[in-house]
């Protein structure tokens, strides 16, 4: 055997290890479903909506927010415009005038988005903070379900929802449904584990003593999502997530635009994982510190090996034909076909690689079970045939920016 | 923490390679019987041509059929032997043993068919010998091997009979010798009938220019007469 191919049996023991692993947790500790019942108590609750250039969304959103199914005096809408050039100022100043009792608005010179969300925080009265990225929808009773979630026990902090793509159309966003669906299950394991990783822009929830005892969100390498979730976890603060609170997001419509955004996520891990790093394999921080940190670090390693080993032996190969091609002369013909077992690739790394897919077809359709999501068999074909090909780019490029301490950008 | 689920799952993990891995070599090992089969079925059918040719003196050339002896048969041993070989490796002991067969069932298939040709004057054989290396000296052997492959899809009734130069068998070293092939002259090399051999890769339209018996085959397909 090559040590390339060793290589790969390494990567893929690595994550056929994290998968059974999740489905360990799964068999654990089955999520509940989703009941009828209300909380016993209504926090007040600020949802911040920091937006920048956001006109196309925002009256989407804040509809949402409106449409809660949540007492009205408890809660109340904060837009931060975060120096926005287009018409998002306006839009939000319409909603105002409509419910001036219910939503207030600020602007500001153009700072980043933590920025944005700080100034929500200084402006807002709520017990309970929620974020709700302007380009993201929830649904009526996702902050009834995130509420009950904080009365199952009072030392959770903050909750995570259950995200899901906004009217996928495209072939690039069904890939990307079929993702989040996948994120679905990972999220609620890593809740099993209390691993959570990131506390998502669209519709994350916090109890304020968060920002009063940690300190407001940073920059944090334009990931202030995740760094947040890393600093709540250096200072033992308990995240969960309710997979039936759920909200819909918009995802980027183009390769270019899925690039960035994911190129942007994957540096930040890794920038954060590096200002984090003494939290790698330190028991102090559990399931986070042993498990999910390293291996999402090994994943991204394992990701770009898999990507390059295979890019090797797909041009290894492509070259020695087009050599023989050229030295033997022989025109373009179909190999025999045989219609023999005999001949049906049934080596080692055959099985293997098939035990990691199906392991990722049943956590797909678990967390399409959990949040109830259609996924079409469209969906499943065009995300096992483009996924593996478009993430190694976002990798290689975030790993290569984080080695040159390059800045991510937004867009 | 719950160590013992890390262990859970590392113990299943290697269950699962351990199965992926126990799978795998028992289909190689079916392989292997299977190919094990076939040569056995191929030298009784070579045998009992032999038996055939000893009983009689010589055999009745008006029942020869156009392509008498297992040319079919010893294509689809090579390659099978060829998937085998791919799978486990050029130098696994069984692969070597079944190579060493197949090689001996070729020579014995080349032998009975001179002797028909010596006995029947209407069978007119046209065969190549040819002699590659799988030891990294032969990096064109691959293109060789190509264009052999694909005249013998053109033309059913070319015989083409393929040996591991370095492949440690006396028949085959005898071979060598009787047909003065010699590797410092550079692999590939091929002999077309009793001709001399050829050294070095050619492309298709050498060959066929080195083989005008093949304007007297049939070929598969209408659209290539």
């Amino acid at each position: 055997m090559d040590i390339g191919a060793l290589g790969l049996y390494v990567c893929l023991f690595v994550a056929l290890y994290f998968e059974v692993f999740l489905m360990i947790s799964f068999l654990e500790k089955r999520p509940e479903k989703k009941t009828k019942i209300l909380p016993r108590h209504y926090p007040t609750v600020s949802m911040l909506v920091p937006c920048f250039n956001e006109g196309k969304t925002l009256a989407g959103t804040l509809d949402s927010l409106l449409a809660l199914e949540y007492p009205k005096d408890k809660l109340d809408i904060v837009v931060i415009d975060d120096g926005s050039r287009d018409n998002t100022a306006t839009i939000a100043q319409e909603y105002v005038a409509k419910h001036p009792e219910r939503i207030s608005f600020f602007q500001k010179p153009n700072g980043g988005k933590y920025t944005a969300l700080n100034l929500g925080i200084e402006k807002s009265h709520g017990e309970i903070l929620g974020c709700l990225d302007a380009d993201s929808f929830v649904v009526a009773d996702a902050l009834i379900e995130a509420v009950k979630k904080f009365e199952t026990d009072a030392s959770i902090m903050a909750i995570t929802p259950a995200m899901k793509v906004y009217r996928p159309r495209t072939i690039l966003e069904l890939i990307q449904q079929v993702e989040y669906t996948f994120g679905i299950f990972y999220k609620k394991m890593f809740d099993n584990l209390s691993a959570i990783n990131v506390l998502p822009g669209p519709f994350s929830i916090y109890k304020r003593a968060v920002f009063e005892k940690i300190g407001n969100f940073r920059h944090a390498h334009n990931t202030e999502d995740m760094e947040i979730a890393f600093r709540m976890h250096a200072n033992g603060l308990r995240i969960v997530n309710a997979h039936t609170a759920e909200v819909y997001t918009t995802v980027p419509k183009t390769i270019r635009a899925l690039l960035r955004q994911r190129t942007r996520w994957s540096q930040g891990f890794l920038q954060n994982a590096r200002d984090y790093a003494y939290m790698f394999f330190n028991r102090r921080y559990g399931n986070f510190g042993l498990l999910i940190l390293p291996f999402c670090l090994v994943s991204m390693c394992a990701g770009i090996y898999t990507a390059l080993y295979a890019a090797y032996r797909v041009c290894s190969f492509a070259t020695a034909r087009a050599l023989e091609f050229f030295a033997a002369g022989v025109p373009p013909h179909f190999p025999v076909a045989h219609l023999d077992w005999f001949y049906v690739n049934t080596t080692m790394m055959t099985f293997v690689v098939g035990s990691v897919l199906s392991l990722t077809l049943v956590a797909i359709l678990l967390g399409s079970r959990l949040s109830e999501a259609r996924l079409t068999f469209k969906s499943f074909v065009v995300y096992f045939a483009f996924f593996g090909l478009l993430a190694p780019l976002w990798l290689m490029r975030a790993t290569w920016g984080a080695l040159l301490a390059q800045e991510s950008r937004w867009r | 923490m719950n160590y013992q689920k890390y262990a859970l799952a590392f113990v299943i993990t290697a269950a699962i390679f351990g199965t992926a891995f126990y799978i795998a070599n028992r289909l190689d090992a079916r392989r292997i019987s299977d190919i094990r089969t076939t040569q056995e079925a191929v030298a009784t059918d070579i045998l009992s041509l032999e038996t055939q040719f000893d009983l009689l003196g010589s055999i009745d050339c008006a029942t020869l059929p156009d392509t008498p002896i297992l040319s079919e048969e010893l294509a689809s041993l090579a390659s099978r032997l060829s998937v085998a070989e791919q799978n486990l490796g050029s130098n696994n002991v069984e692969v070597l043993a079944l190579k060493k067969q197949y090689t001996l069932l070729e020579l014995k298939d080349y032998v009975l068919m001179r002797q028909i040709t010596q006995k029947c004057p209407k069978f007119k054989p046209v065969y190549v010998l040819y002699f590659y290396s799988n030891q990294g000296d032969c990096p064109q052997c691959t293109a060789m091997g190509d264009v052999l492959t694909y005249l013998r899809q053109e033309y059913p009734a070319l015989r083409v009979y393929s040996f591991d130069y370095h492949l440690d068998l006396s028949a085959l070293r005898t071979l060598l010798t009787l047909r003065k092939i010699d590797a410092e002259k550079g692999l590939p090399a091929f002999a077309v009938n009793n001709r001399a051999a050829v050294y070095g890769v050619k492309d298709l339209e050498e060959t066929t220019k080195l083989i005008p018996e093949l304007k007297t085959l049939a070929t598969s397909t209408p659209s290539s007469q």
